[in-house]
Protein backbone atom coordinates (compact mmCIF):
# COMPACT_ATOMS: atom_id res chain seq x y z
CA UNK A 1 0.00 0.00 0.00
CA UNK A 2 2.86 2.37 0.90
CA UNK A 3 4.57 1.63 -2.41
CA UNK A 4 1.38 2.25 -4.37
CA UNK A 5 0.72 5.54 -2.59
CA UNK A 6 4.37 6.47 -3.11
CA UNK A 7 3.99 5.96 -6.87
CA UNK A 8 0.71 7.91 -7.03
CA UNK A 9 2.18 10.86 -5.10
CA UNK A 10 5.26 10.79 -7.34
CA UNK A 11 3.07 10.88 -10.45
CA UNK A 12 1.10 13.87 -9.12
CA UNK A 13 4.32 15.66 -8.19
CA UNK A 14 5.90 14.90 -11.58
CA UNK A 15 2.85 16.18 -13.44
CA UNK A 16 2.79 19.31 -11.30
CA UNK A 17 6.49 19.92 -11.96
CA UNK A 18 6.06 19.49 -15.71
CA UNK A 19 3.03 21.80 -15.72
CA UNK A 20 4.95 24.47 -13.80
CA UNK A 21 7.85 24.15 -16.26
CA UNK A 22 5.55 24.52 -19.26
CA UNK A 23 3.11 27.15 -18.03
CA UNK A 24 5.05 29.50 -15.78
CA UNK A 25 8.16 31.61 -16.13
CA UNK A 26 9.69 30.15 -12.99
CA UNK A 27 13.27 28.95 -13.26
CA UNK A 28 14.07 25.23 -12.86
CA UNK A 29 15.44 25.92 -9.39
CA UNK A 30 12.28 27.75 -8.33
CA UNK A 31 10.00 24.99 -9.67
CA UNK A 32 11.99 22.30 -7.89
CA UNK A 33 12.25 24.25 -4.63
CA UNK A 34 8.51 25.06 -4.58
CA UNK A 35 7.60 21.40 -5.09
CA UNK A 36 10.09 20.21 -2.48
CA UNK A 37 9.02 22.84 0.06
CA UNK A 38 5.34 22.04 -0.38
CA UNK A 39 5.98 18.30 -0.05
CA UNK A 40 8.29 18.79 2.94
CA UNK A 41 5.78 20.93 4.82
CA UNK A 42 2.52 19.19 3.90
CA UNK A 43 3.16 15.45 3.67
CA UNK A 44 5.01 14.53 6.93
CA UNK A 45 2.30 15.82 9.30
CA UNK A 46 -0.48 14.58 7.03
CA UNK A 47 0.45 10.93 6.47
CA UNK A 48 2.11 8.22 8.53
CA UNK A 49 4.73 7.58 5.84
CA UNK A 50 4.77 11.28 4.97
CA UNK A 51 8.54 11.63 5.41
CA UNK A 52 9.19 8.98 2.75
CA UNK A 53 6.63 10.55 0.41
CA UNK A 54 8.26 13.96 0.91
CA UNK A 55 11.62 12.47 -0.06
CA UNK A 56 10.07 10.93 -3.17
CA UNK A 57 8.44 14.23 -4.15
CA UNK A 58 11.75 16.03 -3.63
CA UNK A 59 13.57 13.55 -5.86
CA UNK A 60 10.83 13.86 -8.49
CA UNK A 61 11.15 17.65 -8.31
CA UNK A 62 14.84 17.25 -9.18
CA UNK A 63 13.92 14.98 -12.10
CA UNK A 64 11.49 17.67 -13.24
CA UNK A 65 14.51 19.92 -13.80
CA UNK A 66 15.14 18.01 -17.06
CA UNK A 67 15.50 20.13 -20.15
CA UNK A 68 12.72 19.99 -22.74
CA UNK A 69 15.09 18.09 -25.06
CA UNK A 70 15.54 15.31 -22.49
CA UNK A 71 11.91 15.16 -21.35
CA UNK A 72 9.42 16.57 -23.76
CA UNK A 73 6.01 15.22 -22.72
CA UNK A 74 3.79 14.46 -19.74
CA UNK A 75 4.07 10.77 -20.58
CA UNK A 76 7.85 10.80 -20.25
CA UNK A 77 7.69 12.84 -17.05
CA UNK A 78 5.20 10.39 -15.54
CA UNK A 79 7.39 7.42 -16.48
CA UNK A 80 10.42 9.13 -14.91
CA UNK A 81 8.37 9.92 -11.78
CA UNK A 82 7.23 6.31 -11.43
CA UNK A 83 10.79 5.00 -11.85
CA UNK A 84 12.01 7.60 -9.36
CA UNK A 85 9.46 6.53 -6.74
CA UNK A 86 10.62 2.91 -7.12
CA UNK A 87 14.31 3.89 -6.87
CA UNK A 88 13.65 5.90 -3.70
CA UNK A 89 11.46 3.20 -2.16
CA UNK A 90 13.82 0.30 -2.79
CA UNK A 91 16.97 2.34 -2.23
CA UNK A 92 16.13 3.63 1.23
CA UNK A 93 19.11 1.89 2.79
CA UNK A 94 21.66 3.04 0.19
CA UNK A 95 23.92 6.08 0.81
CA UNK A 96 21.95 7.00 3.92
CA UNK A 97 22.66 10.51 5.22
CA UNK A 98 24.66 11.52 2.18
CA UNK A 99 23.61 14.82 0.63
CA UNK A 100 22.77 14.49 -3.05
CA UNK A 101 21.33 10.99 -2.67
CA UNK A 102 17.90 12.10 -3.88
CA UNK A 103 19.40 13.90 -6.86
CA UNK A 104 21.39 10.80 -7.75
CA UNK A 105 18.18 8.75 -7.60
CA UNK A 106 16.49 11.30 -9.85
CA UNK A 107 19.37 11.20 -12.34
CA UNK A 108 19.33 7.40 -12.40
CA UNK A 109 15.58 7.48 -13.12
CA UNK A 110 15.97 9.98 -15.94
CA UNK A 111 18.87 8.04 -17.47
CA UNK A 112 16.92 4.76 -17.24
CA UNK A 113 13.99 6.40 -19.02
CA UNK A 114 16.25 7.87 -21.72
CA UNK A 115 17.93 4.51 -22.16
CA UNK A 116 14.57 2.73 -22.49
CA UNK A 117 13.42 5.36 -24.99
CA UNK A 118 16.54 4.82 -27.06
CA UNK A 119 16.11 1.04 -27.10
CA UNK A 120 12.37 1.08 -27.76
CA UNK A 121 12.38 3.73 -30.46
CA UNK A 122 15.94 4.25 -31.74
CA UNK A 123 14.78 6.31 -34.76
CA UNK A 124 12.94 8.86 -32.64
CA UNK A 125 15.84 9.08 -30.21
CA UNK A 126 18.25 9.75 -33.09
CA UNK A 127 15.97 12.44 -34.50
CA UNK A 128 15.69 14.07 -31.08
CA UNK A 129 19.47 13.95 -30.66
CA UNK A 130 19.95 15.64 -34.04
CA UNK A 131 17.51 18.25 -32.83
CA UNK B 1 35.78 11.37 -22.08
CA UNK B 2 37.44 10.09 -18.89
CA UNK B 3 36.50 13.26 -17.02
CA UNK B 4 32.91 12.00 -17.07
CA UNK B 5 34.02 9.49 -14.44
CA UNK B 6 33.61 12.30 -11.91
CA UNK B 7 29.84 12.24 -12.16
CA UNK B 8 29.82 8.47 -11.72
CA UNK B 9 31.42 8.67 -8.25
CA UNK B 10 28.08 8.44 -6.38
CA UNK B 11 26.91 5.58 -8.58
CA UNK B 12 30.10 3.67 -7.83
CA UNK B 13 29.59 4.47 -4.15
CA UNK B 14 25.96 3.30 -4.29
CA UNK B 15 26.96 -0.06 -5.82
CA UNK B 16 29.69 -0.47 -3.20
CA UNK B 17 27.18 0.42 -0.47
CA UNK B 18 24.71 -2.19 -1.72
CA UNK B 19 27.44 -4.84 -1.34
CA UNK B 20 28.54 -3.38 2.03
CA UNK B 21 31.96 -2.49 0.61
CA UNK B 22 31.77 1.31 0.79
CA UNK B 23 33.10 1.60 4.33
CA UNK B 24 35.97 -0.81 3.65
CA UNK B 25 39.47 0.29 2.62
CA UNK B 26 38.82 -1.16 -0.85
CA UNK B 27 35.65 0.88 -1.26
CA UNK B 28 37.21 4.13 -0.10
CA UNK B 29 40.30 3.67 -2.29
CA UNK B 30 38.13 2.85 -5.32
CA UNK B 31 36.03 5.99 -4.80
CA UNK B 32 39.14 8.16 -4.44
CA UNK B 33 40.77 6.50 -7.46
CA UNK B 34 37.74 7.30 -9.63
CA UNK B 35 37.91 10.90 -8.41
CA UNK B 36 41.63 11.26 -9.10
CA UNK B 37 41.38 9.82 -12.64
CA UNK B 38 38.35 12.03 -13.34
CA UNK B 39 39.99 15.21 -12.04
CA UNK B 40 43.19 14.63 -14.03
CA UNK B 41 41.17 13.95 -17.18
CA UNK B 42 39.06 17.06 -16.58
CA UNK B 43 42.09 19.29 -16.01
CA UNK B 44 43.81 18.00 -19.16
CA UNK B 45 40.83 18.81 -21.40
CA UNK B 46 41.70 21.48 -24.00
CA UNK B 47 38.43 23.28 -23.24
CA UNK B 48 39.25 23.60 -19.53
CA UNK B 49 40.43 27.02 -18.41
CA UNK B 50 41.29 27.95 -14.85
CA UNK B 51 39.20 31.06 -14.22
CA UNK B 52 37.70 32.90 -11.28
CA UNK B 53 34.43 31.09 -12.04
CA UNK B 54 35.89 28.04 -10.32
CA UNK B 55 36.52 29.95 -7.09
CA UNK B 56 33.17 31.73 -7.32
CA UNK B 57 31.29 28.44 -7.72
CA UNK B 58 33.23 26.83 -4.87
CA UNK B 59 32.46 29.68 -2.46
CA UNK B 60 28.81 29.90 -3.49
CA UNK B 61 28.32 26.17 -3.11
CA UNK B 62 30.08 26.20 0.26
CA UNK B 63 27.88 29.00 1.61
CA UNK B 64 24.69 27.28 0.42
CA UNK B 65 25.81 23.99 1.97
CA UNK B 66 26.59 25.64 5.30
CA UNK B 67 23.31 27.56 5.44
CA UNK B 68 21.25 24.49 4.54
CA UNK B 69 23.09 22.28 7.04
CA UNK B 70 22.58 24.80 9.85
CA UNK B 71 18.88 25.26 9.06
CA UNK B 72 18.42 21.51 8.78
CA UNK B 73 20.33 20.34 11.85
CA UNK B 74 20.52 23.26 14.26
CA UNK B 75 17.06 24.74 13.65
CA UNK B 76 15.55 21.30 13.04
CA UNK B 77 13.79 22.18 9.80
CA UNK B 78 14.82 18.93 8.16
CA UNK B 79 16.94 18.49 5.05
CA UNK B 80 14.14 18.80 2.48
CA UNK B 81 12.62 22.01 3.85
CA UNK B 82 16.02 23.59 4.55
CA UNK B 83 17.30 22.88 1.04
CA UNK B 84 14.10 24.08 -0.60
CA UNK B 85 14.04 27.27 1.50
CA UNK B 86 17.64 28.17 0.71
CA UNK B 87 17.05 27.28 -2.94
CA UNK B 88 13.91 29.40 -3.21
CA UNK B 89 15.42 32.44 -1.48
CA UNK B 90 18.70 32.06 -3.37
CA UNK B 91 16.84 31.88 -6.69
CA UNK B 92 15.41 35.36 -6.00
CA UNK B 93 18.89 36.78 -5.50
CA UNK B 94 21.02 34.85 -8.00
CA UNK B 95 20.57 34.35 -11.72
CA UNK B 96 21.68 31.83 -14.36
CA UNK B 97 24.49 29.44 -13.50
CA UNK B 98 24.90 30.88 -10.00
CA UNK B 99 21.38 29.69 -9.18
CA UNK B 100 22.31 26.14 -10.14
CA UNK B 101 25.58 26.20 -8.19
CA UNK B 102 23.77 27.52 -5.13
CA UNK B 103 21.06 24.85 -5.40
CA UNK B 104 23.73 22.18 -5.80
CA UNK B 105 25.38 23.49 -2.62
CA UNK B 106 22.12 23.04 -0.71
CA UNK B 107 22.18 19.34 -1.66
CA UNK B 108 25.60 19.01 -0.01
CA UNK B 109 24.05 20.62 3.08
CA UNK B 110 21.28 18.01 3.15
CA UNK B 111 23.79 15.54 4.60
CA UNK B 112 23.08 14.05 8.00
CA UNK B 113 24.74 15.47 11.12
CA UNK B 114 25.80 11.91 11.86
CA UNK B 115 27.95 11.98 8.72
CA UNK B 116 29.31 15.44 9.49
CA UNK B 117 29.60 15.87 13.27
CA UNK B 118 31.76 18.96 12.69
CA UNK B 119 31.41 21.74 10.14
CA UNK B 120 34.94 21.57 8.69
CA UNK B 121 34.49 18.55 6.40
CA UNK B 122 31.08 19.84 5.31
CA UNK B 123 32.65 23.12 4.21
CA UNK B 124 35.28 21.16 2.27
CA UNK B 125 32.50 19.13 0.62
CA UNK B 126 30.75 22.37 -0.29
CA UNK B 127 33.91 23.78 -1.86
CA UNK B 128 34.58 20.52 -3.69
CA UNK B 129 30.99 20.50 -4.98
CA UNK B 130 31.52 23.88 -6.62
CA UNK B 131 34.79 22.71 -8.20
CA UNK B 132 33.19 19.50 -9.49
CA UNK B 133 30.31 21.53 -10.91
CA UNK B 134 32.78 23.46 -13.05
CA UNK B 135 34.78 20.36 -14.01
CA UNK B 136 31.66 18.44 -15.11
CA UNK B 137 30.01 21.30 -17.00
CA UNK B 138 29.64 19.15 -20.12
CA UNK B 139 28.35 16.01 -18.38
CA UNK B 140 24.70 14.98 -18.42
CA UNK B 141 23.56 18.40 -19.62
CA UNK B 142 19.79 18.75 -19.22
CA UNK B 143 19.44 15.63 -17.09
CA UNK B 144 17.34 16.21 -13.96
CA UNK B 145 19.24 15.15 -10.85
CA UNK B 146 22.62 16.13 -12.26
CA UNK B 147 23.20 18.70 -9.51
CA UNK B 148 22.40 16.18 -6.80
CA UNK B 149 24.77 13.68 -8.36
CA UNK B 150 27.59 16.24 -8.31
CA UNK B 151 26.77 17.07 -4.69
CA UNK B 152 26.76 13.39 -3.75
CA UNK B 153 30.13 12.95 -5.46
CA UNK B 154 31.62 15.74 -3.34
CA UNK B 155 30.12 14.38 -0.12
CA UNK B 156 31.17 10.78 -0.81
CA UNK B 157 34.74 11.82 -1.61
CA UNK B 158 35.11 13.91 1.56
CA UNK B 159 33.60 11.15 3.69
CA UNK B 160 35.92 8.60 2.07
CA UNK B 161 38.87 10.83 2.91
CA UNK B 162 37.95 11.39 6.56
CA UNK B 163 36.64 7.86 7.07
CA UNK B 164 33.11 9.00 7.87
CA UNK B 165 31.46 6.75 5.36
Amino acid sequence: MTLLLNIVIALVCGAAGFWLRQNTKLSVVEVSAILALTAGLVLPPLLQEGALFALTCTAVSYAAMCSSERCCSYREMLIISAICSLVIYFGQSVLVGIGGRLGTSAAVSVLLCLLAKRFLSPDQAQKAAKG
Amino acid sequence: MWYQLLIFVPLVAAVLDIFNLLSTAFGRILVLAVLVVGVFAALSRPSFKLTTALVRSAVLSCLAALLTFLLSTRLGLGAVVASALVGLVGAQVLKGKDQLVMYMGTFVGMSSALRFPTLGPLLVAGLLGGVLFELTDECWVGVGGRLGTIAAAAVVVVLALIGGI
